[in-house]
């Protein structure tokens, strides 16, 4: 097979994404990376005032400390402290406090030198993204052959994404160095490597100067890691991609299979992040829900009788309204709408256009924009907080996408058996219920189920309709468990567990069949 | 062909008589009873009295929220919508491939999609409070943050937590839509596109946009009105809160009906959130209507 000629582009593109990574690399190495402050000189000027001859002079000391400070390379800022009190005289006194705070900034540059274990850690990050870039910039030339040029390119693919994964460790590691090591070593305990790690955060926080006061300074530490750390992903990233690009066919679409996988996990763990929390919390006791101080991801204790606890505080009777709504609604809008579909698919009749721009007008109203005029309707009608209420609303919020999903279905069966049938002398009810409806089964089931889910997770109008605490659906219900005077979350999310489970299984069961119809009909409210 | 099921001339009608009553009474009703508040004098009691003309829709436009609450409402949809659509693209081009696991992938995808809006909107308030939130424990916990931080520090930064959150909840629908749109395509477009030295950029623009052009107009269409619509996302996280800061239109009328029983007002909201709804619709149905008179 006559292959294409590679073009100079593809070349050109991989040299301009390596060229950009460095750059960036460059740049974000030079914002700061830790910010921190710590006191370094406090002056305490009793009777003194804001103003006065007193606060001047010493005002004027402390300024002359800081520029001494700065001599020798360290720069702060001055803070005030105004303490106003009355003496025993009964004479306002005023007490000023000077300090001078280092406010100090380390760019990426200075944690790579610092000689912290965190520095060794964004060390190994770069070097491999800095192998990954040439590595990928050696197999580029055309006089390189097809196997080392693939041989390199897998090399770089590997440096790439290590130094991608890599790079989100440092800022946990200088965390770990900053805070946990030294905090232990402050609380006495006997803390491994601590002894090459002191004189390192002396020359890197305060240039050495710390010497003895090191401790000191050290507990009253204040720091923060700034998120140019994190900037770093993105050079990163582009440097995956150029390594992908440099390689040839074969090898680049394993790389590109590769990166596909790493992005679909990574895309479906931040998916999934709200219902892992939904899962773990339902299973918390209510001390850890909330807790500030408890450090564990997972339960300490799994307390599954939470799930049994929330069905005894009524929730039982909310899953069950929520299924007679559900299915009350879904059985009106099928009862209507398979009639009207049917008509759709098969008859021609005057007023046909009309009916159908009706019907897809009436999807866009979502009962949200029209709550005023339903509750008042629902009075007239002395639906007002009863069940049979909501489904009648949700089945004919939902009949416009069930008529249309369903007429789908039909027109994608050929008539011929039933007009057959009909000119057998079959009725034309007889012959929709004998043939087509037992072969259209599968879009009934999936707009049955839609329907359903729909009406099932409706809030908004339940909410205004519903006052009753017995007549409340699961949606509702769950809100209870976090009003204001008393948020009982682990109860919370075992309801919501209770109610997100069975909804989502069958919306995987019809999600295939939908997608097709989704472009014609409607959707989530 | 179709006069086979035909004997009367009536009976259409009869079959599609059920749905349209239903609609009716629940759909059309409404629609009428608020039109006709929106134009009346309503206690506060909910009496109805007479004919007032515009000074509802005078009162709700010349409310001090009402220029933020437009304000609110359009950087929504707009951002929701523009930021859900693009990366639900992505993800569909994605699921597209033929890749092991992707049947797993699909069934991931359906998640935020499937569960209740309430309970996902309940979930991430939990998840960015800040004395015991999750995103703060697992932070704190891997070592990243040292003392937890406000995650909801302002109302602003509320509002952008709210679109966030509603971006992630409507990337599946943009994704399954255009998926099934991108499914329909005939592999014999890519080949020849290949042949003709077509890389992926190239394809990309001339092959499957323009293929899948359909089915991204309707989803972005109906995203437009279920996004203005949608309530239980706002609701939950701040009620609107401070004093309709964070409000969109469906939330503060629902606040000025149900809370401050200012019914004239909130349905003169009413009317204009239609208003503009019938626009969207109508674009919709000319959309739908000429695929329909094309297809089938």
């Amino acid at each position: 097979m006559k292959r294409l000629p590679e073009s100079r582009s593809s070349r050109m593109r991989v040299l301009i994404l390596i060229a950009l990574a460095i750059l960036l690399t460059a740049a974000f190495c030079s914002l700061p990376f830790l910010q921190f402050s710590s006191q370094m000189y406090v002056k305490r000027s009793p009777n003194t005032f804001v103003g006065d001859e007193k606060y001047l002079s010493a005002r004027e000391a402390v300024e002359a400390q800081l520029e001494t400070f700065r001599a020798q390379g360290i720069d702060g800022v001055i803070d005030e402290q105004v303490i106003e009190r009355v003496n025993s005289k009964n004479e306002k006194t005023s007490m000023i406090i000077f300090t001078i705070n280092a406010a100090n900034k380390r760019s990426g540059w200075s944690v790579m030198t610092a000689g912290l274990p965190a520095s060794r850690w964004l060390i190994l990050a770069l070097a491999l993204g800095a192998a990954a870039w040439v590595l990928t910039l050696i197999s580029l030339p055309p006089v390189i052959g097809g196997n080392v040029r693939n041989a390199f390119g897998i090399a770089a693919f590997i440096c790439a994404l290590a130094s991608f994964f890599l790079i989100p460790i440092v800022p946990l590691q200088l965390n770990l160095n900053l805070s946990r090591a030294v905090d232990l070593y402050l609380a006495g305990e006997e803390v491994r490597g601590i002894e090459s790690l002191l004189p390192a955060l002396d020359r890197f926080l305060f240039g050495g100067e710390a010497g003895d006061q090191l401790e000191t300074m050290l507990s009253a530490l204040n720091y923060s890691i700034l998120p140019a750390l994190i900037l770093l992903l993105i050079p990163a990233f582009i440097t995956i991609c150029a390594s992908i690009l440099g390689c040839r066919r074969p090898l680049k679409k394993t790389l590109l299979r590769v990166a596909l996988y790493v992005s679909v996990i990574l895309f479906s763990l931040f998916i999934l992040y709200p219902f892992f929390v939904m899962f773990i919390t339902a299973f918390r006791s209510n001390a850890e829900t909330t807790d500030m101080h408890f450090l564990h991801i997972l339960p300490v204790n799994w307390v599954f009788s939470n799930l049994g606890d929330t069905l005894d505080r009524g929730v039982l009777r909310y899953l069950i309204n929520s299924l007679l709504i559900a299915g009350g609604a879904t059985g009106i809008a099928m009862l209507c709408g398979i009639p009207a579909a049917y008509a759709m698919a098969r008859m021609d009749f005057k007023g046909r256009k009309i009916y159908l721009g009706f019907v897809i007008m009436s999807q866009m109203f979502s009962p949200v924009v029209l709550l005023v005029g339903i509750s008042r309707l629902m009075n007239t009608l002395h639906m007002n907080d009863t069940l049979a209420g909501l489904m009648f609303i949700n089945a004919a919020f939902n009949q416009a996408f069930a008529i249309w999903l369903l007429r789908g279905t039909f027109v994608s069966i050929s008539s011929e058996m039933e007009q057959a049938a009909c000119i057998d002398g079959c009725s034309v009810l007889g012959a929709m219920l004998r043939i087509l409806l037992p072969m259209a089964a599968p879009g009934i089931v999936t707009t049955l189920i839609f329907v359903f889910i729909n009406a099932w997770n409706e809030y908004t109008v339940s909410t205004v309709l519903i006052s009753t605490a017995t007549n409340r659906p699961i949606t509702v219900g769950i809100t209870q468990f976090s009003s204001f005077n008393m948020i009982e979350w682990q109860y919370l999310f075992a309801a919501a567990l209770l109610a997100t489970v069975p909804v989502v299984i069958l919306f995987m069961l019809i999600e295939k069949h939908l997608a097709a119809g989704l472009t014609a009909g409607g959707v989530k409210g | 062909m179709r006069s086979v099921f035909v004997r009367h001339r009536w009976e259409p009608y009869l079959w599609i008589l059920p749905s349209i009553l239903l609609m009716l009474i629940f759909v059309v009703f409404p629609i009428g009873i608020v039109f006709r508040l929106a134009f009346s004098n309503i206690s506060r009691a909910g009496v109805v009295g007479d004919f007032i003309g515009l000074r509802n829709f005078q009162d709700a436009v010349s409310s001090a929220a009402f220029p933020q609450v437009m304000l609110n409402t359009l950087i929504w949809v707009v951002s929701v919508v523009g930021l859900s659509t693009l990366i639900g693209f992505i993800c569909a081009m994605v699921l597209n491939q033929t890749f092991f696991g992707r049947k797993i992938a699909r069934s991931i995808m359906v998640f935020p999609w499937a569960a209740s809006l309430v309970i996902q909107a309940s979930v991430w308030n939990y998840i960015i409070k800040m004395e015991y939130g999750n995103l703060n424990n697992i932070l704190l916990n891997l070592g990243f943050l040292q003392d937890p931080v406000n995650w909801r520090i302002s109302y602003q930064v509320e509002f952008i937590w709210e679109c966030a959150i509603g971006i992630i909840v409507t990337i599946p629908f943009v994704t399954f839509t255009v998926l099934s749109g991108l499914q329909s395509i005939d592999t014999a477009y890519y080949e020849a596109a290949t042949v003709d030295g077509a890389g992926f950029w190239n394809k990309l623009r001339h092959v499957t946009l323009p293929l899948v052009k359909p089915s991204l107009t309707v989803s972005t269409v109906l995203n437009i009105i279920y996004v203005f619509n949608s309530f239980p996302i706002i609701y939950t996280i701040t009620k609107g809160a401070p004093a309709n800061k964070t409000d969109t239109m469906v939330t503060y009328l629902y606040m000025l009906a149900f809370y401050d029983q200012r019914k004239g007002p909130a349905t003169a909201l009413s009317v204009i959130g239609f208003v503009i709804l019938c626009i969207a619709s109508g674009i919709y149905m000319m959309i739908t209507m000429r695929k329909e008179d094309g297809g089938i």
